[in-house]
């Protein structure tokens, strides 16, 4: 059976990588375990250009 | 606060490098100082459960991460109202304080109120340490 990792508070961050922009750096590909040791906040938002 | 902030969307990297330079620098000094990252198809927001299939979109979702990776909070909005990022800030303080001290953070805590030792002798003397 094939197991998906959901996102729920006390459990493990579910692992990706995403290409992203960073200002002053150019594009990079982000690997979020990469960040493990710190403090994290992962913001979703419905896009660019919106107005909220 | 030591924090590593990462914004979302299904938009490419290209897109939101124009963003960043035809909108977000006018608006904010500098532009957004943090990693704009590209979920492209979702696959991300699916696995956080903040991807709207229909509108192809993630919602407003954010979740602290605390650095054993494990996620501490969460919250989602549909799309139509803005976030408060008071709280996010207040979050992230209280949870920052909790892991430094083992203490626990009561409601409506602000950074720099005292926090609770939890233990028997707390039982049913809360009253006596939090007078918000």
């Amino acid at each position: 059976m094939l197991e998906v990792m959901t996102a729920r508070v006390g459990g493990e961050a579910p692992d990706f990588e995403a290409n992203a922009f960073v200002d002053g750096a150019g594009f990079k590909t982000v690997r979020l375990s990469e960040y493990k040791g710190r403090w994290i906040v992962l913001c979703f938002y419905p896009g660019d250009f919106t107005f909220v | 606060m030591d924090v590593e902030v990462f914004a979302v969307s299904t938009d490419s990297r290209f897109i939101h490098k124009i963003w960043q330079e035809a909108e977000l620098a006018k608006m904010l000094d500098g532009g957004v100082p943090f990693p704009m990252l590209s979920d492209a198809g979702g696959k991300i927001g699916t696995v956080y459960g903040v991807y709207d299939e229909e509108a192809g979109v993630d919602i407003r979702g954010r979740f602290i991460i605390d650095p054993d990776f494990v996620i501490r909070a969460m919250e989602v909005l549909t799309p139509e109202v803005g976030r408060n990022p008071d709280e996010l800030i207040r979050q992230v303080k209280a949870y920052q304080h909790v892991r430094k001290t083992g203490e626990v953070a009561p409601s409506g805590w602000q950074p720099g109120q005292p926090t609770l030792k939890p233990g028997p002798d707390l039982v049913g003397k809360v009253w006596t340490k939090w007078k918000p």
